[in-house]
C-alpha cells in the first residue's frame, strides 16, 4: 500500500470540516465498482457526506466537553495554589493549542508590568473568543452544524438537545464573565454534551453512522488526553516528585480528564507521575485513557467496510502506547512519546478521511470536472 | 362579467346569506371579545358567536383567559426554537434561519367540508396528470380543442426533453401542494396547484406536534383527524414508483443547506428514514443507473424525491453550470432506471394560464364536473378579455402567467396610479404573459396579536399524493396567516405566520350553507354534498 502524500493536518486544526480538495486522495482503498454492488442490496446506506458530518459532530462535541472540563478544573485548582506558586492561565492555551492565536489577539492589550496572560482574557478566548476556532462555543457551533447536516441519520432528540445546548450557551454568554457564572456556564456545557451522548447511546441504532460518531469522539478524546499530559507534565518537570504541590498538580491532571475517581479505584498509589501516566495512557477500561480510546476506535472500525488500513493505523497507535516505558517517562522522553502518539492519531484520521470521506470511485469523475 | 372561463359558470353563484343568528343565546362567553364582521371568519360568526365546530375551543379560551393564552404562545415559541423548526430568509444575499412563526389558535374545519375538498383535490390532481401525460404524448387536448396549442408548446414550463417519456402509472405530478382560499361568503376556491417542488408539509406536521404539547386538553374535547399518516403514505407512494423489484432505495435530493426549505428536506428524509443527498452525492454511470456515494462504495438509487427545480436537475440537459444537479440524471430517468418525484416537466400544468382551463381539463379527461371552484381568470392574450382587464384594473389582481411564489403580483385596489399605469403598459406590451382575476377578500381566523385575539386573513395548503396505487390527501393542511391587520400576504418570507389545522368530527355551520355553492347551476356544485 502506498501511503498518502497528504500533509499531516494538525489535530488541533478542526476549524473546518470541509475537505481541502478532492485531489488529495490516494488511489488505494478504492471502494468496489458499481457493477459489483449487485446481488444483495440493502435499502439502508450511509452517504460519505453524512459519515463525515457525524464523525466531526463526535469530535466537536468531545472537544467542547473536554475543553469545558479542563477550564473548570483549572479554575478550581488555581484557587488551591498559594499566590506566586500558581502556574497562571497560559497552560490552558497550550492544551487547547491556541497560544499563538491568543498572542495575536491580545498582545497589545497585555499589561506591560505583567507578562502573564490575564485570567479574563484567557477564559474569554477559550470559551468564545473571536479568532479562536477551537473555542468551546465554536466547537458547539460546528457540532450543531454537522448534526444539522446529519439529521436524517441521527435521532431527532439528539439534534434537539444539541440545538438546545447551543442556544442556551449563546444566550448566557455574558454569564461566563464572572468566576461564579463561568462555573455555571461550563457545567451547562458539560451536562449538555453528556445529555447528547446519553440520547445517542440510549436511542440510536448501533449502525454505521454510530460507528463514525464514536470514532470521531475517541480520536478527539485520545488527542485531548495526550495534550493535557504534554502541557501539564511540562510545567511539572522542574520540580520533581519532592515538590509538595506535585500531588496537587497530578490530581488536577486527573480531574481535568474526569479521571480522579476511576484512578483512585484502579491504582493503589497516590497520584504521581508514573502512576498517573500509566493510567491515562495505558488503562484499557477508563474511557478517556488513550489505550481505551484506541481499543474503542478499533472495535468500531472493524464494523465498517474497507477499514483495513485504518485498523492497521489504529493498531500501530496502540502499540506505541502499550510499549511506552511509563516508569521513567515522567523524568524524560514523555514529550517525544506524546508526539508519536499524536502522529499516530493523525494517521488514523487520515486513513478514515481517505477511505470514507474522499474516496475515488471507478468510472466517476468529481462533478466539478464536468464543464 | 365576460369571463374567458369557457363554461362561464362562476358568475351565477347563489351566495349563501349569512345572518346574525344568535343560536347560543346567553351561554355565549364574554371573553374573548371578537367580532370579525364584515369579513368571513373561519371560527366565529357575525356577532361573535362561535361556529358549532369551534364552540368547545371558544369556551375553553374563555375559561383560560388572556394571560394563559399568552403564556402558551410563549411556550410554543420556546419549543419551536428548541427543536429547531426554522425557515431561511434572505437578507442582502445572506441566508438567516428564523424560527418558524406559529399562532397557537388552531383553525377548525368540519369533516363534512373536508371530505368534499379531499374528493375535489384528488379529482383535480388526477385530471392534471392526465393532461401532463397527454401534453408529452398525443396532445389530444389540443387536437380536440380543449386548450390552444400555444398553451402547451408555447409554455416556458414545457420540457421538450420529456416528450414521449412514460413514467410509472403515467403519473408526473405525484405530490401537489394546493393553495385553497375562502372568499367573504365562505366559498372555497383553489387558488393555485403547485406541482413542482411544493413545500410546507413539514411545518404542517410540526405545528400539530407543538399543538399537542400546548393544548393537550383540547384533544379530549375534539375528535381531530391525525396528520401523521402522511409520512407513511408518502413512503408507500415513493416505493410504488420504483423501477426495481424488492426493497427500493429512496433518497431525498436537496439543493443543500442554504436552500430556504432545507429544514423540510432534512425533516422529510429523517421521517422517511432515507438519506438526504445533494447533487454531488449522486452519479450516473454508463449503465444509465443512478448511484449514491456511500461509505461502502457506490450504491444504486431507485427513487429520488427531488426538491431541486427542473432546470437545475441535470447540467447535461438544462443549465450547464448548475452545481445542484446530477449530470446524466435525465438520461437515467428517461430510460426508466430511476424514478423522479415529481417528474421533470410536471410544472407545465401549474401556471396561471393552464389554471384557467382546469375545469375544462377535468371535464375532458374525467367526464366529471369539477368539485372545487377555480377563480374566474381573464387571459390577457384574448383581445376582449384584455380590454376588460385594462378597463377594470383597480378591481382586479394581475398576475404573471408563468411565475410562482407570488412574484410580480399586483393587487389593483392597493396599487398606486403609477403602478397601475406600469401594469397596463406591461399588459399591452406582452399580453401573453398576464392573467387577471377578481380580488378575493380572504376569510379570516382568530389570531393572537398584540391587541388580543383579532381576525387575520388565512389561506390553506393541503398536500395531495397520487401514485399508481391511489391517492391520499392530508387531513387538513398548512394554514398560513397574514399577521398584519388587513394584509392578504400570508407568505412566511413576508412576515406571515401559520396555524395548526384541525379537521374535526363536528357539524358545519348551518348559517352558511356548505361553502361549496350548493344549488347553484353550472356544475360547480359539489358532489356528495350533505
Amino acid at each position: 500500500m502506498t501511503k498518502t502524500s497528504t500533509a499531516k493536518a494538525s489535530m488541533t486544526d478542526i476549524t473546518t470540516d470541509v475537505p481541502a480538495t478532492a485531489g488529495d486522495t490516494t488511489d488505494d482503498a478504492v471502494p468496489e465498482r458499481a457493477d459489483e454492488v449487485d446481488g444483495e442490496r440493502s435499502n439502508t446506506m450511509l452517504l460519505a457526506r453524512m459519515a463525515e458530518a457525524v464523525y466531526w459532530a463526535g469530535r466537536h462535541l468531545e472537544r467542547a466537553e473536554g475543553t469545558a472540563r479542563i477550564v473548570q478544573v483549572h479554575t478550581d485548582a488555581h484557587v488551591d495554589m498559594p499566590v506566586g506558586e500558581d502556574v497562571g492561565w497560559e497552560p490552558l492555551l497550550a492544551i487547547a493549542g491556541v497560544d499563538s492565536e491568543f498572542a495575536d489577539r491580545y498582545s497589545e492589550a497585555e499589561d506591560a508590568d505583567d507578562a502573564r496572560a490575564a485570567e479574563e482574557d484567557v477564559i474569554e478566548f477559550l470559551l468564545h473568543g473571536d479568532g479562536n476556532a477551537s473555542s468551546i462555543l465554536a466547537a458547539l457551533t460546528a457540532a450543531r452544524e454537522n448534526l444539522r447536516t446529519a439529521r436524517p441519520v441521527i435521532p431527532r432528540e439528539a439534534w434537539e438537545a444539541c440545538n438546545d445546548l447551543w442556544l442556551s450557551s449563546t444566550d448566557h454568554l455574558a454569564e461566563a464573565d464572572s468566576r461564579e457564572g463561568r462555573v455555571r456556564w461550563l457545567r451547562r456545557v458539560i451536562a449538555g454534551c453528556q445529555r447528547i451522548h446519553g440520547i445517542l447511546l440510549g436511542t440510536m441504532s448501533r449502525d454505521e453512522a454510530m460507528s463514525f460518531l464514536v470514532l470521531g469522539q475517541n480520536i478527539e478524546r485520545a488527542d485531548l488526553t495526550t495534550r493535557v499530559l504534554d502541557v501539564r507534565s511540562d510545567s511539572l518537570h522542574p520540580r520533581g516528585a519532592d515538590d509538595p504541590y506535585d500531588v496537587v498538580h497530578w490530581m488536577a491532571v486527573l480531574r481535568s480528564l474526569a479521571a480522579y475517581q476511576p484512578f483512585r479505584r484502579a491504582m493503589p498509589a497516590r497520584p504521581q507521575g508514573d502512576s498517573t501516566l500509566r493510567f491515562l495512557l495505558q488503562d484499557d477500561r477508563f474511557p478517556r485513557a488513550v489505550g481505551a480510546c484506541l481499543t474503542e476506535a478499533r472495535a468500531h472500525l472493524k464494523s465498517l467496510p474497507h477499514s483495513e488500513r485504518a485498523q492497521e493505523a489504529c493498531q500501530n497507535a496502540s502499540m506505541v502506547v502499550a510499549s511506552a516505558p511509563v516508569a521513567r517517562l515522567a523524568e524524560r522522553g514523555l514529550s517525544e512519546l506524546l508526539e508519536d502518539v499524536q502522529s499516530a492519531l493523525v494517521e488514523i484520521h487520515q486513513c478514515v478521511d481517505d477511505t470514507y470521506f474522499r474516496p475515488v470511485f471507478v468510472g466517476w469523475e468529481p462533478a466539478a470536472a464536468i464543464p | 362579467m365576460d369571463l374567458t372561463q369557457p363554461s362561464g359558470t362562476l358568475g351565477a353563484v347563489t351566495a349563501p346569506t349569512e345572518t346574525t343568528a344568535p343560536t347560543r343565546g346567553d351561554a355565549a362567553p364574554r371573553w374573548p371579545p371578537y367580532d370579525p364582521s364584515p369579513l368571513f371568519d373561519e371560527l366565529v360568526g357575525p356577532g361573535g358567536t362561535a361556529r358549532p365546530a369551534a364552540e368547545a375551543l371558544w369556551e375553553h379560551f374563555a375559561r383560560l383567559g388572556p394571560g394563559a393564552l399568552t403564556e402558551r404562545q410563549a411556550a410554543a415559541d420556546r419549543e419551536i426554537r428548541a427543536i429547531g423548526v426554522t425557515f431561511t430568509v434572505y437578507d442582502g444575499g445572506v441566508g438567516v434561519d428564523r424560527p418558524w412563526p406559529f399562532d397557537i389558535i388552531p383553525r377548525i374545519i368540519p369533516r363534512d367540508h373536508w371530505q368534499i375538498i379531499e374528493a375535489g383535490l384528488v379529482q383535480r390532481l388526477s385530471a392534471l396528470n392526465l393532461f401532463i401525460d397527454d401534453c408529452y404524448h398525443d396532445q389530444r387536448a389540443v387536437t380536440e380543442g380543449v386548450v390552444p396549442a400555444d398553451l402547451v408548446s408555447g409554455s416556458p414550463n414545457f420540457r421538450r426533453e420529456c416528450v414521449g417519456v412514460d413514467p410509472p402509472g403515467g403519473i408526473w405530478a405525484h405530490i401537489c401542494g394546493s393553495d385553497l382560499i375562502r372568499d367573504d361568503q365562505g366559498f372555497w376556491y383553489v387558488l393555485e396547484d403547485n406541482l413542482r417542488v411544493p413545500s410546507g408539509v413539514s411545518y404542517l406536521l410540526e405545528n400539530r406536534m407543538v399543538t399537542k404539547h400546548i393544548f393537550p386538553e383540547m384533544f379530549r374535547h375534539y375528535s381531530i383527524e391525525p396528520v401523521d399518516p402522511y409520512v407513511g403514505r408518502l413512503a408507500a407512494m415513493l416505493a410504488s414508483v420504483s423501477p426495481s423489484t424488492g426493497d427500493p432505495t429512496i433518497v431525498v435530493l436537496t439543493p443543500g443547506i442554504h436552500n430556504s426549505a432545507y429544514f423540510e428536506h432534512a425533516f422529510l428524509a429523517q421521517q422517511l428514514g432515507v438519506e438526504l443527498v445533494e447533487g454531488n452525492d449522486l452519479v450516473v454511470l454508463d449503465d444509465d443507473c443512478v448511484y449514491a456515494r456511500t461509505i461502502d462504495g457506490l450504491e444504486r438509487v431507485d427513487v429520488i424525491y427531488r426538491r431541486v427545480d427542473d432546470l437545475f436537475l441535470d447540467p447535461e440537459v438544462f443549465h450547464p453550470d448548475s452545481m445542484l444537479g446530477v449530470p446524466g440524471i435525465m438520461r437515467a430517468w428517461k430510460s426508466g432506471r430511476v424514478a423522479l418525484v415529481n417528474a421533470p416537466g410536471a410544472g407545465l400544468a401549474d401556471d396561471k394560464k393552464v389554471y384557467s382551463y382546469v375545469p375544462d381539463i377535468i371535464r375532458f379527461y374525467l367526464d366529471e364536473e369539477p368539485i372545487l371552484w377555480t377563480i374566474p381568470t381573464y387571459r390577457c392574450s384574448d383581445a376582449d378579455s384584455r380590454a376588460e382587464v385594462l378597463d377594470n384594473l383597480r378591481e382586479l389582481v394581475v398576475k404573471p402567467a408563468n411565475e410562482s411564489g407570488g412574484y410580480g403580483v399586483l393587487v389593483g385596489s392597493q396599487a398606486t396610479d403609477e403602478e397601475l399605469i406600469t401594469a397596463a403598459r406591461q399588459i399591452r406590451d406582452d399580453p401573453n404573459r398576464w392573467v387577471a382575476q377578481p380580488i378575493i377578500q380572504l376569510s379570516t381566523a382568530p389570531t393572537l396579536c398584540e391587541e388580543g385575539i383579532a381576525p387575520r386573513h388565512v389561506d390553506l395548503r393541503p398536500f395531495t399524493l397520487l401514485g399508481p396505487d391511489g391517492a391520499y390527501v392530508t387531513r387538513g393542511g398548512l394554514t398560513r396567516v397574514a399577521r398584519r391587520k388587513g394584509s392578504l400576504i400570508v407568505n412566511s418570507s413576508q412576515g406571515g405566520g401559520s396555524k395548526d389545522t384541525w379537521v374535526v368530527d363536528a357539524p358545519a355551520d348551518p348559517r352558511i350553507g356548505d361553502g361549496f355553492g350548493t344549488g347553484s347551476d353550472g356544475g360547480v356544485a359539489t358532489e356528495g354534498t350533505p
